[in-house]
């Protein structure tokens, strides 16, 4: 099936480039808590979207590249998207119901 | 064949060679035998669920009776319910799915046999730990209230209702263990059903015949799909609750206790996240069923085909969206009661579409009235008046004074009852000839459809007015005062009168499975895959794999339109038939088929050990059998992880076809 | 479950999509996991907000998970996850291209560093009980036990697959062409479990 090989899959030295990069992305992460705890000026409400921003990226490098979905067939991603834009729908729809505070 | 030499390939047991006799029923990853014993199983608990529906009407049927305790009623009325939709509608929807899914899509056998085996074994193994709770469990000290007798063994089954509503069912108020079996019991049945909606997901995608496009499927297979991705999605949200629950009972945590901070609610918006679905996986298999029986015994084309697979699939799409329905009286907000009614309501529009294609459909053929088609009819009749009764829920001051009363239970009997088992009976006698090679006797049938139609409308149709005057859900008694005796009495008459049905069933399904007259090859003139083999079916399903070339292609392929649109038999069609059989029985080249295995039962046999493992922890064997339970699955699984799937060294592993390179690779998602 | 390892390609009959069966049915399965993790993870959202002064006793205080956080060290355990994918990458890539030692090794180091993971997480719960968090102390804290626990189920169960694998290997010399399908099949497993972390590391320790 040649269209599956039109993409070329990273080499091991670019597998370690993107894990290089997940460690810098998470060390932002844990940086940006400290800052949140230790400047009163740095809210929750300023530090949680850029959290959320953060893990959304390291999100889509694994799936992306670990998990190797940019390179398959698009059926596989519609299901996975499908399962995870359900999942976020329905339980914020359900915290919603039940008075609780969404995420932040 | 390169990818199953395995070096090394010796197991634990010898691998089971026979293809006849009790252990190749054990063994057998064939999905005709594994959809046959669904079925069997399944009409197992079907009786055990009616004889528990029966004690509850002769209770019920006069005021003040002392025929039941408290305790065991709700014993009944629970496993009842968890019975008929865990054990009997969800299982016999399965059997349908295992044994047609394949012929239908052109396939030799679903995706993972194997797995569908494993399917099967946790379901039976669940579904009998479940009933155990009749023999080993307790309902702990009464926790006050009328319930201050000690529970015989009827009474120790699970008694918290189908709905396992927090707080009840929680530790503070259920203190034996019955509630234990049921949640644990349900978190096993609901694997057995997570593995066979992957499964059936990858076969519809993936193995269907040359030319069976997405939009040339039977609609029976598209219901399948449908059910299928319900299951995927709201399966885990109840496997987390009864987690939850189990861990509450169990591990000490307080999810669902308000006493200590816990939220019962949380409870209800979980389960029927997955309830409602399930409500859809219950009736969809239905649907699929009469959808193909109409068209057959009216002799047209299904009346807007793409309109039934999309209202369809808009019903499973937005059976996710009405959950709160079931909770307007439970203390939700009005935003949601509002939305929750809206969607209800909007969620009849899809239904509504169904309801009108099949009467076109009906609309102008040459109707045949055999035992299916009449199932089918009440099927639709019923389902109306069921649905109707259900929108009237959407109303939410409505529903305020319905709830709990036994116009909901008449409700959602017209639906499942009326709906989904008139439905399947339908099914049940119209691919009799498949299954048996033979033909049931026509004027029984006839006679168990009317007896189930006056039966099921004499014990269904007067709960409505019942309810509406105030007759109360899982209330063991009412005073004579009430003035509800009479109807009562005339609706336990009613549920004799299906018990009588069933009957007839039974002994029409067992004579003629013997001593029907042979069946011909394809009796209805059908018009799906299934009927252009031999019946009963070989092993190897096809001996060709088919070539599909438009929706309904058998049909087309023995009719042709005159000019004013009706169907005329081709001249050749009788030769066509004639060649079909000949070449179904004699394959022109080896088939290879998947080999039977005994890890599939070693699967289902661990599941039910780990659960007795977390009853019991406390007993010094406790914890031990459940790792034992634990080691049988990891074990089946490695064990399994080195077997292959078919035997390398085997006389006939030649391939019968080669995959042909350019199929049409298509993503049609 | 549907995610362990199992040879049931069906190679007489071509695949509609192109996609092999079992690569399609992993993927089938993780997207119902979204439920699965998702139904724990609002469980958790919800608790974590609520006042439970109401139900203590007198006198004592509410202990509340984000109180305990140990975030350097949780950091440095996501850390260990985190790098656990990149092994596992490496393994399947090395079977790619034919070098069954190799894949043995980085089967075996993913399942080391997943080990590092779940000896951490025993430790975290350790210390918490020790600090007077255990599951029953109020619903926050059954949740955060809970969600974390299940996660680390399935990081075990990974290394069940992954040590089989590794096994199976060792004991034929190399894994078969079917065989090697598994391995990456459960890199996908490995791979979404990890990504699970990801969620939980944000969402639950790091927004508090
Ligand atoms: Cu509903």
């Amino acid at each position: 099936m040649a269209e599956e090989h039109a993409l070329a899959h990273p080499t091991p030295r670019q597998y370690v480039q993107i894990a290089v990069l997940l460690a810098i992305l998470t060390a932002i992460e844990v940086a940006l808590y400290y800052l949140e705890q230790s400047i009163d000026a740095f809210t929750t409400s300023i530090a949680a979207p850029l959290l959320i921003l953060l893990a959304v990226m390291k999100f889509v490098i694994v799936v992306g590249w670990f998990m190797h979905l940019r390179y398959e067939k698009s059926l596989l991603s519609k299901f996975f998207t499908t399962g995870f834009v359900a999942a976020m729908v329905l339980y914020v729809a359900v915290l919603f119901a039940l008075g609780a505070v969404v995420l932040l | 064949m390169a990818t199953t030499a395995t070096p090394g390939s010796r197991t634990i047991f010898r691998r089971p060679a026979s293809h006849t006799g009790f252990w190749s029923w054990i063994t057998t990853a064939d999905h005709k035998k594994i959809g046959i014993m669904y079925g069997y199983t399944a009409f197992t608990f079907f009786i055990l669920g009616g004889l528990e529906a029966l004690l509850i009407r002769i209770q019920l049927a006069q005021p003040d009776s002392a025929f039941l305790s408290a305790s065991e009623y709700n014993a009944m009325f629970t496993m009842h319910g968890t019975t008929m939709i865990f054990l009997f509608v969800m299982p016999v929807s399965a059997a349908f799915f295992n044994y047609l899914l394949p012929l239908m899509i052109g396939a030799r056998d679903v995706a993972f046999p194997r797995m569908n085996a494993v399917s099967f074994w946790i379901f039976v193994f669940g579904g009998v730990f479940l009933y155990t709770s009749f023999l080993f469990g307790t309902t702990g000290p009464p926790a006050g209230g009328n319930l201050a007798e000690a529970a015989s063994r009827l009474g120790s089954g699970p008694n918290g209702g189908w709905f396992g509503y927090a707080p009840n069912s929680g530790i503070r108020f259920s203190t034996g263990t019955v509630m234990d079996y049921w949640s644990i019991g349900l978190q096993i049945l609901g694997l057995s059903s997570l593995i066979s909606s992957i499964n059936f997901i990858v076969t519809i995608f993936n193995m269907r015949a040359k030319g069976m496009k997405l939009l040339r499927m039977p609609v029976f297979v598209w219901m399948t799909t449908v059910v299928a991705f319900l299951l995927l999605f709201s399966l885990p949200i109840i496997a987390v609750a009864l987690f939850m629950i189990t861990f509450d009972r169990s591990f000490g945590t307080l999810f669902f206790d308000p006493s200590m901070g816990g939220d019962p609610i949380l409870w209800q918006h979980f389960f029927w996240l997955f309830g409602h679905p399930e409500v859809y996986i219950l009736i969809l298999p239905a649907m699929g069923i009469v959808s193909e029986v109409l068209p057959t015994f009216s002799r047209k084309p299904l009346f807007g085909y793409p309109a039934v697979v999309f209202a369809g699939a808009a019903i499973g799409f937005m059976g996710f969206g009405v959950w709160a329905h079931h909770m307007f009286s439970s203390g939700v907000t009005p935003i949601t009661q509002a939305a929750f009614g809206l969607s209800t309501m909007a969620i009849a529009i899809p239904t509504g579409i169904k309801i009108f294609n099949w009467i076109g459909t009906i609309w102008g053929g040459k109707v045949k009235l055999n035992t299916p088609m009449l199932f089918s009819l009440g099927f639709v009749g019923m389902f109306v008046i069921g649905g109707l009764s259900g929108v009237t829920h959407s109303i939410v001051p409505a529903d305020w004074q319905q709830t709990d009363t036994y116009y909901i239970v008449a409700h959602f009997h017209y639906v499942l009852f009326g709906g989904a088992i008139f439905g399947l009976f339908s099914g049940l006698y119209y691919w009799f000839p498949k299954l048996t090679g033979r033909m049931y006797s026509e004027a029984l049938g006839k006679v168990h459809f009317w007896v189930f139609f006056i039966g099921f409308n004499l014990t269904f149709g007067p709960m409505h007015w019942l309810g509406l005057n105030g007759m109360v859900r899982r209330t063991w008694v009412y005073a004579e005062e009430t003035g509800l005796g009479p109807w009562n009495m005339a609706v336990t008459v009613g549920a004799f009168i299906i018990a009588l049905g069933v009957l007839i069933f039974m002994i029409n399904w067992s004579w003629s499975k013997r001593n029907g007259p042979i069946a011909p090859f394809d009796p209805w003139d059908a018009r799906t895959l299934e009927w252009t083999m031999p019946s009963p079916t070989p092993e190897y399903n096809f001996a060709v794999n088919p070539v599909v070339t438009s929706l309904d292609d058998f049909w087309h392929k023995k009719y042709t339109e005159d000019s004013d649109g009706r169907p005329v038999r081709r001249p050749e069609a009788a030769a066509l038939v004639a060649e079909l059989e000949e070449v179904g029985l004699n394959p022109p080249a080896p088939i290879h088929l998947p080999n039977p295995s005994y890890y599939p039962f070693m699967v289902g046999l661990g599941m039910p050990m780990i659960g007795y493992g977390v009853i019991y922890r406390g007993a010094a064997w406790g914890i031990p059998l459940g790792i034992v339970g634990a080691l049988i699955i990891i074990g089946s699984f490695i064990g399994w992880g080195v077997e292959p799937l078919e035997e390398p060294h085997e006389e006939h592993s030649d391939h019968a076809d080669e995959p042909e390179p350019g199929d049409d690779h298509g993503e049609d998602a | 479950m549907a995610d362990v390892a199992h040879t049931d390609g069906h190679h007489d009959v071509h695949e509609s999509t192109g996609i092999d069966n079992r690569k399609l049915g992993m993927w089938v399965f993780l997207s119902s996991e979204f439920m699965f993790f998702g139904a724990l993870i609002s469980n958790y959202m919800l608790f974590k907000g609520r006042d439970y002064s109401a139900f203590v006793p007198a006198g004592q205080s509410v202990i509340l998970p984000r109180e305990l956080y140990d975030i350097p060290f949780t950091s440095v355990s996501s850390f260990v996850l985190l790098m656990s994918s990149l092994t596992m990458v490496l393994a399947h890539d090395a079977l790619a291209s034919g070098d069954q030692n190799r894949t043995r090794v980085w089967l075996a180091a993913t399942g080391l560093l997943g080990s590092v993971f779940i000896g951490g997480q025993v430790f975290e719960f350790t210390e918490f009980v020790q600090q007077g968090m255990t599951l029953s102390t109020n619903p926050a804290a059954s949740a955060f036990f809970v969600l974390t626990g299940f996660h680390g189920a399935h990081v075990f169960l990974g290394i069940l697959m992954l040590l089989s694998l590794y096994g199976i290997s060792k004991r034929q010399g190399g894994l078969t062409e079917s065989q090697g399908l598994n391995v990456e099949l459960v890199g996908l497993y490995w791979h979404f479990v990890d990504i699970i972390w990801i969620v939980i590391f944000t969402i639950v320790y790091l927004i508090p």
